[in-house]
Parts: C-alpha cells; sequence; structure tokens
C-alpha cells in the first residue's frame, strides 16, 4: 500500500435530504474537519448522527449540499489534487455470494484490467495478510462472520487504495471476534502507513486503531471535539491498561453519554 | 439357528450403508425407487386389466402394443424426424425469449421510464392465454416455420421478463455500491452484479417460459401443423391409431422429464453459491 500524501479537508460541509414526511432532516451541519495523510481517524458518535453520510460523502458517493470537500498534498496545502484512490470495507461485508473469496478479492482489479497473474498475486497476498491463506475457493457462505469482514478487508487492501474507509467494519460480529479482528486491523494499518477513516460506535475500537478521533453529536451532526491519541503504537489489547487509555476512555465516554441521552430524547419525539 | 436374528441385523446395516438391495422395507424409502416402481406397477396393471377385461383397443391399447407402436414409429414412422422438428422449435423460439427476455429484463428493472412503459404492455399482455394469437399470428406469418418459432418466443418470453425484473430489482443495493467502490462502471454493474445476482430468478422464469413454448408448439402444429409431434398425435387420432397416439403420447412424457430433471440439473449448478 502507498503511503499517500493527499490529506481530506471538509470545508463547513453540510447534508440536507428530504424525508418522507415531506420536512427536511439535516443528516449533517457544518463539519469542518481534516483527515491526515497516513493516520488514522475515527469518527464516533450516537446512532443516526451522520457518521456513515460523511464516509459517503468523503467517497463521492452523495453530494453534500452545503459546502465543499477539497483534497490537497501535504507539501502544498494551498493547492488542490484530485480524489485520491479510495477503498471502502463494509458493515455488512457486501461480498458477490456468487464469487468464492478468491473472485470477491480480485474482483476489482479485473474490473481495473490488472493481468491475471498480477492479479492472482496480489490477491494471495492480500487473503494471507488477513490469514485467510487455504480458503480462496470457499464461497461467502461457506465462512463465519469474522472471515467473511477479513475478505472484506483483503478485497479493499487488494486495490491499494490512498485512504481506506472503514463503515462500522466490526459492527455486525460477535464480541470475541471483533477484539480479534480489532487488534489485527491495527496492526494491518501500522505496518501499511495507509490513511485510514473509521467510523464506529466503540470507543474501544477508536482508541485501538485512531490517531485522531472525532467526536461528533446527535442529529444534526456536527462535530463536538477533536482528541489525539497519544497512545504508543504498535496497540494491542495490553494497550487498554495503560493509564491514558483510561483518562482518553472517561473524557470521550462524558462526551457521548450526554449526546446519546439527547439521541434518546430526539428519537422519542420528546423534543423537536 | 440362534444366531439368525443377529445375522439378520447386521445385514441390515450392511445394506443401509452399502446399496439397499436385497431389503424390501429399504427399498420403499427411496425416493427413486418408488417413482420408477410406482409407474411399473402402474404399466403392470393396466397391461394386465386390458387383457383380462378384454377392452378394445381401439379406446385402451395395452402397453406392449404401444412400446411396439412406439418401436415402429420411429423405425419406419418418421417419428424422429416429428421428434427433430418439434424440438427444433421449441428451442429455437425459446432461445432467442431468453436472450431477448433477459434483455428487456435488466433494461426494465434498471430504468424507471422503460418500467413505466412496458408495465401496462406486461399487464396486458401476461394473462392473455398465448394460444389465442394463433389465429392472428396464421394470418400474420402463414403456418411455417415464422409462426412457429414467433408462437413458441411468445409462451417464453413473459415469465422470463417478468423473473428477470423481480430478480434484477432484489439485487441487494449493498452489493451495487460495493462493486460501484471497486470501480465499476454502470455497464459493468449490470453484467457482474445484477445479472449474476438475478439469476436464480432469471432461472425460475426460464422454468415457466420453457414449459409454456413446450404447450404452445405442440398446439399449435396440431391446429396447422404437417410435421412435427403434434400434427403426428392429431393425424394419428383422426384414424383412430390408438396405439400410435399413445405412442406419441409417451414421446412427450419424456421429453417433459428429460428437460423437467435437466432444469433440476442446471439449478443444482448455479445455485452452488447458495446451497451444498
Amino acid at each position: 500500500m502507498s503511503a499517500s500524501e493527499v490529506a481530506i479537508e471538509f470545508k463547513d460541509v453540510g447534508l440536507t435530504f428530504p424525508s418522507a414526511a415531506g420536512d427536511a432532516v439535516v443528516a449533517l451541519d457544518n463539519v469542518r474537519c481534516r483527515f491526515a495523510p497516513g493516520k488514522v481517524t475515527a469518527i464516533i458518535g450516537p446512532s443516526g448522527c451522520g457518521k456513515s453520510t460523511l464516509l459517503q460523502i468523503a467517497r463521492g458517493f452523495l453530494a453534500p449540499t452545503r459546502g465543499s470537500l477539497r483534497f490537497f498534498e501535504i507539501s502544498n496545502a494551498a493547492g488542490t489534487v484530485p480524489r485520491p484512490a479510495m477503498s471502502i470495507v463494509w458493515q455488512e461485508f457486501n461480498l458477490f455470494p456468487w464469487l468464492t473469496v478468491m473472485e470477491n478479492v480480485t474482483f476489482g482489479l479485473e474490473l481495473r484490467g490488472v493481468p491475471r497473474a498480477e492479479r492472482d498475486a496480489r490477491a494471495h497476498k492480500a487473503i494471507s495478510a488477513v490469514d485467510l491463506s487455504g480458503f480462496e475457493s470457499k464461497y461467502p457462505r461457506q465462512l463465519s462472520g469474522g472471515m467473511k469482514q477479513r475478505v472484506g478487508i483483503a478485497r479493499a487492501l487488494v486495490m491499494e487504495p490512498d485512504v481506506l474507509l472503514l463503515d462500522e467494519p466490526f459492527g455486525a460480529l460477535d464480541a470475541q471476534t471483533r477484539l480479534v479482528l480489532q487488534e489485527q486491523l491495527a496492526s494491518l494499518v501500522e505496518t501499511s502507513g495507509t490513511t485510514a477513516i473509521l467510523v464506529t460506535h466503540s470507543i474501544d475500537e477508536a482508541l485501538l486503531l485512531a490517531d485522531t478521533i472525532i467526536v461528533m453529536t446527535a442529529r444534526p451532526g456536527r462535530i463536538a471535539e477533536e482528541i489525539d491519541v497519544a497512545l504508543p503504537r504498535p496497540r494491542s489489547m495490553a494497550t487498554t491498561h495503560d493509564p491514558n487509555y483510561a483518562v482518553l476512555f472517561d473524557r470521550i465516554y462524558g462526551l457521548l453519554r450526554d449526546e446519546v441521552m439527547r439521541a434518546m430524547v430526539i428519537e422519542s419525539g420528546g423534543q423537536s | 439357528m440362534s444366531q439368525q436374528p443377529l445375522a439378520g441385523r447386521d445385514e441390515a446395516v450392511d445394506n443401509a450403508a452399502v446399496a439397499p438391495l436385497s431389503n424390501p422395507r429399504r427399498l420403499l424409502d427411496n425416493p427413486r425407487v418408488l417413482g420408477w416402481g410406482s409407474v411399473a406397477l402402474f404399466l403392470v396393471v393396466w397391461e394386465v386389466s386390458a387383457r383380462i377385461a378384454g377392452v378394445s383397443p381401439l379406446y385402451l391399447p395395452r402397453p406392449t402394443h404401444i412400446v411396439v407402436a412406439l418401436i415402429e414409429l420411429f423405425r419406419d414412422g418418421g417419428l424422429t424426424i416429428d421428434l427433430a422438428v418439434t424440438l427444433y422449435r421449441i428451442f429455437a423460439g425459446f432461445g432467442l425469449a431468453l436472450v431477448a427476455g433477459t434483455l428487456l429484463g435488466v433494461w426494465i428493472a434498471t430504468s424507471w421510464r422503460v418500467q413505466a412503459v412496458a408495465d401496462m404492455f406486461i399487464a396486458a399482455l401476461y394473462p392473455l392465454p398465448k394460444i389465442t394469437l394463433i389465429p392472428l399470428l396464421i394470418i400474420w406469418l402463414g403456418t411455417g416455420g415464422p409462426f412457429m418459432l414467433t408462437i413458441s418466443f411468445l409462451g417464453a418470453i413473459f415469465p422470463i421478463v417478468i423473473n428477470t425484473v423481480l430478480g434484477v430489482q432484489q439485487c441487494e443495493p449493498g452489493l451495487v455500491l460495493a462493486a460501484r467502490d471497486l470501480g465499476a462502471t454502470q455497464q459493468q454493474i449490470v453484467r457482474r452484479v445484477l445479472i449474476p445476482s438475478a439469476i436464480p430468478a432469471i432461472f425460475a422464469g426460464v422454468r415457466l417460459g420453457l414449459g409454456v413454448s413446450i404447450i404452445l408448439v405442440v398446439a399449435a402444429e396440431m391446429v396447422v401443423g404437417k410435421l412435427g409431434l403434434g400434427a403426428r398425435l392429431y393425424l394419428s387420432g383422426q384414424i383412430l391409431e390408438t396405439e400410435q397416439v399413445f405412442a406419441v403420447l409417451i414421446v412427450l412424457a419424456i421429453l417433459g422429464i428429460i428437460v423437467s430433471k435437466g432444469q433440476d440439473a442446471i439449478d443444482v449448478w448455479l445455485g452452488r453459491w447458495r446451497t451444498g
């Protein structure tokens, strides 16, 4: 994976979409933030705060209704460059069920016209990076949830993206599988030096993986606070015993708790 | 003597593990044996009762005589040509319907404008018994090859279109997004995601469509054909060759079995990523 030089800047981004009832729902409001190259930024916030929407905007699948996006090289902060290559790891895996593990991983390379030999070599490398060697000819149906998501990660990594977008990647997995995969992903990210944006519900996941954590408010999604995670790398489950870990955890939890309470009031319709 | 029950039990275990040949109760647990056995039993009862009751062969010929008639028809009665002609008519029209129906279905499913236009036509034409189109098609096309091809095509295309539309629309939206993320163009999404995910549904349409094609071609042959199984059936009936009528019916029934078993096999193969 290439160490990207490209940073992403959200300039006062807002997104409003019409609801079924006819009135406008403000999903994101006035989001101003930067995603630094080679760093992992986690976005954490209560359900429905527009975390995933933010990711879709970064990917270019959704256009903001206000504000704009800018990509620039860190060496030339005033300039603008085209959108860097991005790949998404999805919460629901989104593997093609009629393709084998190998065929899923080579799908994007094939579309790009990469020659077969190179395709296979890169896929084997990515599959072994997520510890799935030997499962190349299995269909997704034959894999456990954790294995499916490892295929999802391999499918994204094999594209060698400048930016890896992780949309609640472990949200659909059980607690133990999640722990193991978080640790694996932490070491993959550390060795690759890729830029990554991680959307998550889990404070632990954010602290384990991220260099910076952006805490978002309940709807409309705004940025409540940006927190630097100054925990030493490599990180693993042992990092949770670091005294700073507890301090950071409490701080983020304090911020989230208020927002989650507010989100519950909004959801129950108690307050407009 | 005292060891016999034990030996019997051993045998039963062995049979279950290897081949259930000698134990009659095990045989009845085998669906294939049950299926073919009941057909054989039916034929034996038919043969014996027809012989005992002395029913005129004009009404109900005996199975053995039907088999003789069948062999004779194949040997020097031209039934091989009839079968070939009928198969050609069915599969040529059906093949065209498969290609056109899948393309049309994908087009309808991916464009709401096309869907809006096609919706009314499909609603009007789909429930219409296609057999009622035979007189009109004869006026337009005569009774030759184009007519047969068209009737077979019309029988198959509607179920294929409708099932393709359903299949494409039921494709998981996340898969389309994932393909877009991996760099797929709109056309690649159709070819590499929408159609593969719709294949089980398309095949369900193929099943229905091929059945209708067979019915329509044979029926059309009965009305206007000079060649083909339907024509042969009709002519044999008119000259009261009841044995030949049964012989042609048997050919049609065997064709039906081959087609539906073949479809079962294709279904299993296509669905290998879903089961097995």
